[in-house]
Parts: C-alpha cells; structure tokens; sequence
C-alpha cells in the first residue's frame, strides 16, 4: 500500500512543490521590481510622472521589494514550507 | 558608530592629480572626501560606518556628483569610476586592494584618460509605437562613428527603444551633441530623449574590486 502511495502520489506533490516554488518567484520578483523601480525613476526624469506620482509609487515599490527579498531569504534558506 | 570604513569612489593616479581633499555632501551623510594612497594610485574616498551601504536613489546620485566634482577638480581629473557601494574595513584593506589591482587600474586609467561617458535613453510615448529596428540603425549610424565604444545597457522597461552609453573623446563632444540633436529633430515627435552626461566612464571600466575579486 505505502509502496503504492509512493508511485502515485510522490511525482505529483514533487509536481505541485514545483509549481508553489515557481508561483513565488513570479510573485516576488526581485528582478522585476527593479526594473519597475528603475522605470519609474525614468518617467519621473523625462516628466511624465509628477513629483507626487513618483514617490508615492517609489514608495510601494520599495515595500514589495523589502518584502521580496525577505521572502527569497527565507526560502533559499528553506524557512518557507510549502503547504499542502 | 563608528566612522572608521572607506567609502570607495573611485581611482586616480596621484603623481597627476595630488591628494584630492574637499568638502561635498558624500554618501551616508558624509561632508568630505579625500585620498586614501599607496604608492601612487589614490583612492578618493568618504568615511561610512558599514561596508555595505544601502543604494538609495539619493545617495546614488551623490555618488555620481561626487565623481563629476573629481573630474572637474582643479583642472580636471581623470578618474576611474567605481559603481556604487564599495565600502572597505580600514585604510589598510583598501591599501591592499589598491596594491593588488594595480595593472588593471593602470589599464583602465589610460583606456579612460581624456574621455567621457555620456548616455542616452530613448523611451516611446505612452501607447506609442515606433519600428525600433529602424531607430537603432539610425542612432549607430549618427553616433557610433563619432564615438570611441558604445555600450548597450539593461533594458529594464518595455517602453525602452535604446539605452546606450558612449565612451567619447572630450574633443569630440561637441560633434557628439550635435548628432544627437539631429536624432532628437528627427525622432521627437514619437519618441521621448533622455542624454545624460558626462559621467566618469562607469561602463568602460572592467575592475571588480573587493575583497572576493579584484
């Protein structure tokens, strides 16, 4: 029965790991983050964003990009658990 | 907190420039730069209380006055840049640094004297469209015969036709201006120019410093 499990059920949790690991990158996308940091510093100097505009969305970015890293951390050193 | 860690800017070489001393806002709040030297390689730094600071937009932006401020000191310096955020220990780990690296920043001192680097964005309108093909041609023809090298950087955004920077000699600034002007006539209607410079040569300069690389 045990042996059975382990044939069925192994390469599937194995796939669904996977797909949960994918999904959090993609989620907290230090890479991306950048880029849109960097974007947004750009449109503030060419003036299509305002002064207000630009910090307030400076602001945001900075958080999710705390939070990003934070989560990257914690998942390169195996504190996030995957649940299932 | 101490203030004993050296905030690198970059390298000079002291039997043409001196030691360079001067008041400036610095990175990390810092009010002065001066040269840390061996032998007769400089580096011109700030005092930091860590050596790994934290790049904010701000402090990138001194980073960069601070080395345009060197290159116009008394005279004009030339300099070899550092990207932001080398910090080391003491006087003594940046003296070791200094003495290892010392071909290569000799390499890059003479790849960089008398040139400047200048950059250029060009970023669509909002909703706009532009054949981008066409517009790189057109920049390479106008700019790339009057530069030394050109360097196509990160294209973090999608609205990002081009990013290039231009390593150009100071005599050839003005003829560099010019045929970015032309290509702000011909392209300012669909497309939004950001020219920028001049910069110390950031990227023409290969020296990995630190105390993994050097």
């Amino acid at each position: 029965m045990f042996v059975l499990d382990d044939l069925l059920f192994r390469p599937l949790i194995g796939i669904v790991d996977t797909l949960h690991s994918l999904a959090l990158q993609e989620l907290y996308d230090v890479e991306a983050l950048e880029d849109e940091r960097k974007e947004n510093r750009l449109l503030y100097e060419l003036g299509e964003r305002s002064e207000a505009e630009y910090l307030d969305r400076k602001e945001t970015i900075e958080a999710e990009l705390e939070l990003a890293r934070e989560v990257h951390e914690q998942f390169a050193s195996g504190r996030v658990e995957v649940k299932r | 907190m101490s203030n004993s860690n050296r905030y690198v800017y970059g390298i000079v070489n002291t039997a043409d420039t001196g030691d360079i001393e001067f008041e400036t806002d610095a990175v990390a709040g810092a009010d002065r730069v001066y040269t840390v030297s061996h032998r007769r390689l400089g580096a011109v730094v700030s005092n930091i209380d860590t050596t790994d600071p934290e790049e904010t937009d701000e402090d990138a932006q001194i980073h960069d006055d601070v080395l345009r401020e060197i290159m116009d000191h008394d005279g004009g310096k030339t300099i070899v840049p550092m990207q932001f955020g080398m910090a080391f220990e003491n006087d003594r780990t940046l003296k070791n640094v200094l003495r290892g690296a010392r071909p290569a920043f000799r390499r890059a001192m003479s790849d960089i004297e008398g040139r400047i680097e200048l950059g250029l964005k060009l970023v669509t309108q909002e909703d706009g469209s532009i054949d981008r093909d066409e517009v790189e041609d057109a920049v390479s023809d106008e700019l790339d015969p009057i530069a030394a090298q050109a360097v196509q950087n990160d294209r973090f955004s999608d609205r990002l036709v081009l990013n290039r920077s231009y390593l150009v000699d100071e005599d050839e600034r003005e003829s560099f201006d010019e045929a970015v002007a032309r290509l702000e006539d011909r392209y300012g209607d669909d497309l939004l120019v950001q020219y920028t410079g001049p910069y110390a040569p950031y990227s023409f300069v290969n020296v990995e410093i630190g105390a993994q690389s050097q």
